[in-house]
């Protein structure tokens, strides 16, 4: 699909926190951010292939928050792991902002991983050699010039909205689940993402837990960053703009 | 922080491994850096000897000669004739050969064989200006050599006169240690030699006189040999002028005498025996010399020294070789651990490249930092190896005996570049694991089931 300049939403979304959200399940009237037509997907394991996308075709608008239910094993993982980039399509379209991603060069796609898309998985990956505030600061450290004061200070900043300003020094394995869960998600607020990927951020928590880190992205979403998040919990779908169901590979 | 603090922080938190790794590393540059400078000692010092050696060609006349041994018992050479060289002829026809230039000295010689105090003893006519050049480890011990002016003391002549000690005949038997002289006539003192007169203290004694002689520090202990006492020489005497210090050489026990007195003394007048020849040099034309020397001169035997310089120097690279090789085992090892150690790494961190990836760590990057950590090993090794070397080579060097006069130069640059190759090194060999490193596809690190 193709965007014209003018009609491209990348102003919008930054500067307009979605204030009317759209009512659940109706699709977005703005041109959407992040596009997926007709994926499909296919895995071979031991001789057997799984068709795990049979043509799953999603629209994501500009701060939007779109929930992705359904039983386990339909897919969810697989097209989430698709839209965020971290898995290539057998076949169907990826558009982000007016971009082809199937024809993206790799450095265009490690620019989009490492500016725009934010992703954030249910154990909580973090390299457990480094600090909460170290992992925080995880996307600064790509190349060989050090991570600056400024950067440094913005690092603290997310840790402290994700409330753990006083555990920045610890090691991973120091850490709670839920804290362990925060930092991805102050590691995604650092640099400042236009969207987040959740796959079921909640699903290795306690109920409290998993209610803080959903008030969280929540609220991350009301400041203008769109949300894309697999879960089997109705209730926090129910948080979201839009939820949309896979069953077997399909959309439903 | 930057990207190379992921690679030190996990180096630091896997720090058996790492510890291992590098100790293996420091051994094997331990060995070379130690290796390399002891060699480069030993060689410089055998380089020092060969020089001091002195001569390494020698031309004598063609003998027939017939070395008999018997029962391990050398009992000489059967000399059936004994042919000297002309002295002058033979350093002209020298002088003029192509490659004088790689010649250094040219030292002719006369031996005479005499007894003295009953005990068979070389005296050796020499060229005093010619022999010290050759000979830059002998040190005066006592006295000075002869025709010179003994260290801090001042000279007068002719204070003494030596006695006139009964003529003993001139022994000519040359070259040959074990025949057997002419006995000396009774007459003489008993003990086969003259005392001179005491000099009077604060006067020293006479070197510039042409019958000075210079006596080995074995040669003086055994004959009880002094400053100033006088010995027979065929027609004439000597005055012992100088004692050497112990040369750990020939030198030791002979009597060296300034060659015209003794072709005089002994009645060969204008003769010598050999012509010792200095081409001693790394990289002198030893062969082409020779070659010319030969062609200068006819009848005349041409011997080296090279063979034993050649084998003392294979000897040495042997043992280098050998050494090296070790060390260059150790080294390969080392790469293999650390490109085993690295591949199994890349499996264990395969949730790790995908965090990467998914924040948009390039492949070069996710390369980059495997690199670095084996990188970091090596260089590391590097630093302390080269440091740990220089001192073993000091321990070595002391065990050796030869820690005093060696110049070892710690030298910045090659402790720089001995870190470098091994942080090459050390990545070379965590080339394979990091590419696989590279190709990690984020998808299949991150997606869980
Ligand atoms: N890497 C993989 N290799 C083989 N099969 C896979 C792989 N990833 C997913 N699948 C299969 O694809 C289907 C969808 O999986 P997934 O997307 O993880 O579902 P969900 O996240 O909804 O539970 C499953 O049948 C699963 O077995
Ligand atoms: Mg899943």
């Amino acid at each position: 699909m193709n965007h014209d300049a003018s009609t491209r939403p990348d102003a919008a979304a930054g500067q307009t926190p979605i204030v009317d959200a759209p009512s659940l399940d109706a699709p977005s009237l703005e041109a959407p951010i992040l596009e997926a037509v007709n994926v499909t997907k296919s895995f071979t394991q031991d001789g057997t292939p799984t068709q795990a996308l049979k043509g799953v075709s999603l629209a994501v608008a500009p701060g939007e928050f779109v929930s992705i239910v359904g039983r386990s094993g339909s897919g969810k993982s697989t097209f989430l792991s698709v839209l965020s980039t971290l898995l290539k399509p057998d076949s169907g379209e990826l558009t982000y902002n007016g971009l082809d991603l199937a024809r993206a060069s790799e450095a265009d796609i490690d620019g989009l991983r490492h500016g725009d898309f934010a992703v954030i998985f249910q154990f909580h990956y973090l390299l457990p050699y480094l600090t909460a505030l170290e992992n925080t600061l995880l996307p600064f450290m790509r190349g060989l010039r050090p991570v600056s004061g400024a950067q440094r200070r913005r690092g603290l900043e997310c840790l402290e909205r994700v409330g753990l300003a006083d555990k920045g020094h610890r090691l991973p394995g120091q850490l709670s689940g839920g804290e362990q869960q925060r930092v991805a998600i102050a590691r995604a607020l650092v640099k400042d993402a236009r969207i987040l990927f959740a796959d079921e951020p909640t699903g290795s928590l306690d109920s409290a837990t998993g209610a803080t880190v959903m008030e969280l992205l929540g609220q991350i979403h009301k400041d203008g960053m769109s949300v894309v998040m697999v879960t089997h919990n109705e209730q926090y779908a129910g948080l979201s703009d839009r939820v949309v169901r896979m069953a077997d590979g399909l959309m439903v | 922080m930057n990207i190379l603090t992921i690679a030190l922080r996990n180096a630091r938190k896997k720090w058996v491994r790492t510890l291992l790794l590098l100790l293996v590393f420091t051994l094997g540059v331990v060995s070379i850096v130690s290796l390399n400078f002891v060699s480069r000692v030993v060689g410089e010092g055998l380089e020092k000897k060969l020089v001091s050696f002195g001569a390494n060609i020698l031309v004598s006349p063609k003998t027939e000669k017939l070395t008999v041994s018997y029962g391990g018992f050398a009992l000489g050479d059967m000399l059936f004739d004994v042919t000297y060289l002309d002295e002058a002829d033979t350093l002209e026809r020298i002088d003029r050969i192509e490659l004088r230039k790689n010649i250094s000295v040219i030292a002719p010689k006369l031996v005479v064989m005499d007894r003295v105090q009953g005990m068979a003893v070389a005296i050796v006519g020499v060229r005093f200006a010619q022999e010290k050049q050759l000979k830059g480890y002998w040190d005066v011990a006592q006295g000075a050599i002869p025709g010179e002016e003994p260290a801090a003391r001042k000279m007068t002549d002719g204070m003494h006169d030596a006695p006139a000690a009964a003529p003993v005949p001139a022994q000519n038997t040359a070259q040959n240690p074990t025949s057997i002289p002419a006995p000396i006539p009774a007459a003489a003192s008993p003990t086969g030699l003259a005392q001179a007169p005491m000099a009077p203290l604060g006067q020293p004694l006479d070197t510039y006189r042409g019958n000075g002689v210079l006596v080995g520090s074995s040669a003086a202990a055994k004959l009880n040999l002094k400053l100033g006492d006088t010995l027979p020489l065929g027609k004439a005497h000597m005055v012992v002028t100088g004692i050497l210090a112990p040369t750990g050489s020939e030198d030791d026990n002979v009597l060296l005498a300034d060659l015209t007195f003794v072709q005089q003394a002994v009645g060969h007048p204008g003769k010598a025996n050999f012509v010792e020849v200095a081409a001693l040099c790394s990289g002198c034309p030893i062969d082409d010399i020779v070659t010319q020397i030969g062609a200068a001169l006819v009848n005349v035997e041409i011997r080296t020294l090279r063979n034993i310089v050649e084998q003392r120097m294979y000897s040495v690279q042997f043992v280098k070789k050998l050494i090296l090789s070790v060390s260059l085992v150790i080294l390969l090892t080392g790469c293999s651990m650390v490109g085993i150690s690295m591949l199994s790494a890349v499996n264990e961190r395969k949730k790790e490249i995908g965090i990467l990836r998914s924040l948009g760590f390039s492949r070069k990057s996710v390369f980059a930092i495997f690199c670095a950590e084996a990188a970091s090993i090596g260089l590391l090794a590097g630093l302390i190896g080269y440091v740990a070397g220089y001192g073993v080579s000091f321990r070595i060097l002391a065990v050796l005996d030869m820690a005093e006069g060696a110049t070892l130069s710690f030298e910045p640059l090659h402790l720089a570049a001995t870190a470098l190759v091994l942080a090459l090194l050390t990545s070379l060999a965590s080339l394979v694991p990091a590419w696989k490193a590279a190709a990690i596809e984020p998808s299949e690190a991150l997606v869980t089931l």
